[in-house]
């Protein structure tokens, strides 16, 4: 393995592992019982 | 202040609160009136928390408040103290009080409440058709004077009467309106207080609204005396003479007066042109509520369900099979192909992507339809009943039937059903229904069943599919049972249950809802489960080079797991990787099935290539293959699910574990797939809800336990009798 495909695959592990932080953690698995009031509108 | 004073000052937003009683058609009315896609559902309780829309009407901006359906605002549950929070601390500018014109007498008694919060209330009376279609007159004029407040008859969900109903509530915003009158005895009293409140604690009137606290001073309510630091005895020389000449309960005698006012409206406008004949509703529920018929009836509607989903289904789920297993992985290969991508990204993207994320897409079109299923059954309000058919069993785990309610949600997702606990009002008795919440076997539990059915039970697969449900029902009765004798002691509160009218759910209506309960699973396929799935990847590659997965990291973890799930009949370390990557969420257990039985599947595909247009001619003929197939077993009166048929795509993955799984411990890990501990984004609703990691903890003990011990009764005990 090239030192190009150890730095692309530390970034998508990286990238991976935020994705899996911000999608569970943050957004609490986009599933928040919100009875679909994510969609409402928002005031500008 | 009037609205043309605000209009001229150059005010243009105004906030509207929505309130009523549950089930009279909230959330419905905010859609009609907003174009949201607010969750409705016929059946009490939906919305558990305040949710906004935005409108625009004429030159004014409407911001819609759609607050929790409450009987009332005396703080006993949170969704009435969410309610009456919002309404005294917001002070909204006009309150629509949506009222239920199918049931006057019982929605009025929140409408009184309103009226003495001092903030402009107008009547929305809605369902009103059903109403006239049961022969009621309501005199609105009358209605409209007595109250002192706009009446406005709507139909919600065909959009009638919602202009009126907003152009009244423009003209209502911020005008005084008169608030009920008690009789003399309350109003002295209500006076004697406000003096002292004026002499003594003269920042309490600016900061509530001055008649309503009076009021609660009366009532000694336990919210406001502990947020205003008074004393029950702050209002003890006006309610002395009240007790003498009411008894001693002031909150009891309070609440007859309002429910005499409401009770006396009700006789004054309401006129039944006709005597009460039995309506379908009454005939049908003599059927579905019949102490011996409705439990059976309710497993028999749960059995055509499932039933109705696979037959709808299946088609579906092997068409995307096999334009994932086919096509679309052809196309990344050729694709990266051209870019000069070097081998592993290939792999990366094939067998990682493709293989986790790609899997578990397969299985939407299952979760899909049965979500439609599961919202035609709320929508129509049989699940109302199914709720109260079970409360009998639940009342033998120390619960109420409502509590019941939260449990069917979690067919769904178990993480909003935990949510919807908050409707009820006992902190134990929150914490034990979300502590048996998760065996309710959600969507996310589908594909494992649909992978697993598909491979060794094709000729029952909707029966099998029930069990597993009916499994996860049992043993919520019998952990419920255990806790209520050891760590949930009490006794199950007295409630009474609504029973909506049946209504039949619109199309529209079943698609936006089957939309909302289902996109998630799409979401979760778009971010988490592809970063598992681009894990499990690295993990079953690592340490870099080498040779076989089962000396890769995952399989190094799932060889250690694997002795422990040997006396449930599937001890391999394939199952016990894809059931520890199951933990983040339980549809990751087929896609790391997919990922590592990846390569098998490839092996077997090797073959002549088709070109790009021989690809798309087949995904086209395919679908239409496939729709045609659906609507063949809908009509089909035996109904064929065409699972066992299927001769390609899945094959791949049905053959590899049907080459390391036999029928009874393919079963025996379906349930332990049920039972074993709830996903990380239920653990996160949990520590979210309680504030605390207390009862995620038991249930991750419990269900462990359980699921282990279950599965090895099932396999243990089916090879003693020879299966």
């Amino acid at each position: 393995m090239s030192l190009a495909d150890a730095v692309w695959l530390l970034l998508i592990g990286a990238a991976t592992v935020y994705l899996l932080y911000r999608s569970l953690w943050k957004k609490r698995g986009h599933c928040h019982g919100c009875g679909g009031s994510c969609d409402t509108k928002k005031h500008p | 202040m009037s609205v043309e004073t605000l209009r001229k000052e150059g005010v243009k937003t105004l906030t509207i609160a929505v309130a009523g009683n549950p089930n009279s058609g909230k959330s419905t009315l905010i859609n009609a009136l907003a174009g949201t896609r607010l969750q409705v559902g016929n059946w009490p309780g939906v919305t558990v928390e305040k949710k906004e829309a935005w409108l625009s009407h004429e030159d004014w901006q409407l911001r819609l408040v759609d607050l929790p359906g409450t009987y009332s605002l005396s703080p006993y549950s949170q969704e009435e103290l969410i309610a009456r929070d919002f309404l005294i601390k917001e002070r909204p500018d006009v309150v629509i009080d949506v009222v239920d014109a199918t049931n006057l007498e019982r929605n009025l008694y929140l409408t009184m409440q309103l009226l003495e919060l001092g903030i402009p209330v107008v009547l929305a009376l809605n369902i009103y058709d059903e109403a006239q279609a049961k022969g009621y007159q309501i005199d609105t004029k009358a209605m409209q004077e007595m109250l002192g407040a706009p009446v406005v008859p709507t139909v919600a969900t065909k959009g009638q009467g919602l202009k009126e109903l907003l152009e009244a509530a423009l003209r209502a915003a911020l005008k005084p309106q008169r608030p009920p009158s008690y009789g003399q005895d309350v109003e002295e009293a209500l006076e004697g207080v406000l003096k002292k409140l004026s002499q003594e604690r003269p920042e309490l009137l600016a900061a509530y609204p001055s008649r309503w606290l009076a009021l609660k001073l009366l009532e000694a309510d336990g919210e406001v005396l502990r947020e205003t630091g008074l004393t029950a005895d702050f209002a003890h020389p006006a309610v002395e003479h009240l007790r003498q000449a009411h008894g001693e309960d002031i909150e009891a005698f309070m609440a007859e007066l309002r429910y005499g006012l409401a009770a006396g409206l009700t006789r004054e406008v309401l006129r039944k042109t006709r005597a009460a004949k039995t309506d379908l509703t009454e005939r049908i529920d003599r059927i579905v509520l019949n102490r011996f018929l409705g439990i059976p009836i309710f497993l028999a509607a749960m059995w055509v369900v499932f039933k109705l989903t696979f037959d709808v289904s299946t088609p579906f789920v092997d068409w995307v099979d096999a334009a994932t297993a086919g096509p679309l992985r052809r196309w990344t290969e050729a694709f990266l192909g051209l870019l000069g991508a070097p081998a592993w990204t290939v792999s990366l993207a094939v067998d990682g992507v493709i293989g986790g994320v790609g899997f578990v897409l397969v299985f939407v079109p299952v979760i899909f339809a049965m979500m439609f299923f599961i919202t035609f059954l709320e929508g129509s309000g049989y699940m109302a009943r199914a709720a109260f058919v079970m409360d009998r069993a639940m009342h033998s785990m120390g619960l109420h039937g409502k509590s019941f309610i939260p449990m069917l949600l979690g067919f769904g997702c178990n993480v909003p059903a935990i949510y919807a606990t908050r409707t009820l009002e006992s902190p134990r008795d929150k914490a034990l229904t979300a502590v048996l919440v998760p065996l309710m076997s959600c969507g996310a539990r589908l594909p494992v069943y649909v992978l697993f059915v598909g491979a060794f039970f094709p000729q029952s697969p909707g029966t099998v599919l029930w069990s597993l449900y009916v499994l996860g029902i049992a043993m919520a009765v019998l952990v419920g049972v255990v806790f209520k004798r050891t760590l949930f002691r009490g006794q199950a509160p007295l409630f009474i249950m609504e029973l909506p009218p049946y209504r039949m759910p619109s199309m529209r209506s079943l698609l936006i809802h089957t939309w909302e309960k289902g996109k998630h699973f799409l979401l979760k396929a778009g971010t988490y489960i592809l970063a598992v799935s681009v894990l499990v990847w690295f993990m079953l590659n690592m340490p870099w080079g080498v040779q076989s997965t089962k000396d890769s990291y995952l399989g190094k973890m799932g060889q250690a797991l694997a002795p422990a799930l040997k006396p449930l009949g599937f001890g391999t370390w394939e199952a016990a990787s894809s059931l520890l990557t199951g933990i983040i969420a339980k549809e990751i257990v087929v896609g790391t099935m997919g990922e590592i039985y990846a390569a098998q599947a490839q092996e077997s595909e090797e073959g002549p290539r088709p070109t790009f247009l021989e690809d798309l001619k087949e995904l086209a003929l395919g679908f239409a293959q496939a729709a045609r197939d659906a609507g063949a077993n809908v009509v089909s009166t035996v109904g064929i699910a065409s699972l066992q048929a299927e001769e390609e795509g899945q094959e791949g993955l049905r053959e590899a574990v049907r080459s390391t799984f036999s029928p009874l411990s393919a079963y025996a890990f379906m349930a332990f797939v049920l039972l074993y501990m709830p996903c990380v984004v239920v653990a996160i609703a949990m520590r979210h809800e309680f504030g605390t990691w207390k009862w995620f903890g038991l249930a991750f003990l419990y269900q462990t336990v359980l699921a282990w011990s279950v599965a090895l009764i099932i396999y243990q005990g089916g090879r003693a009798l020879g299966l």
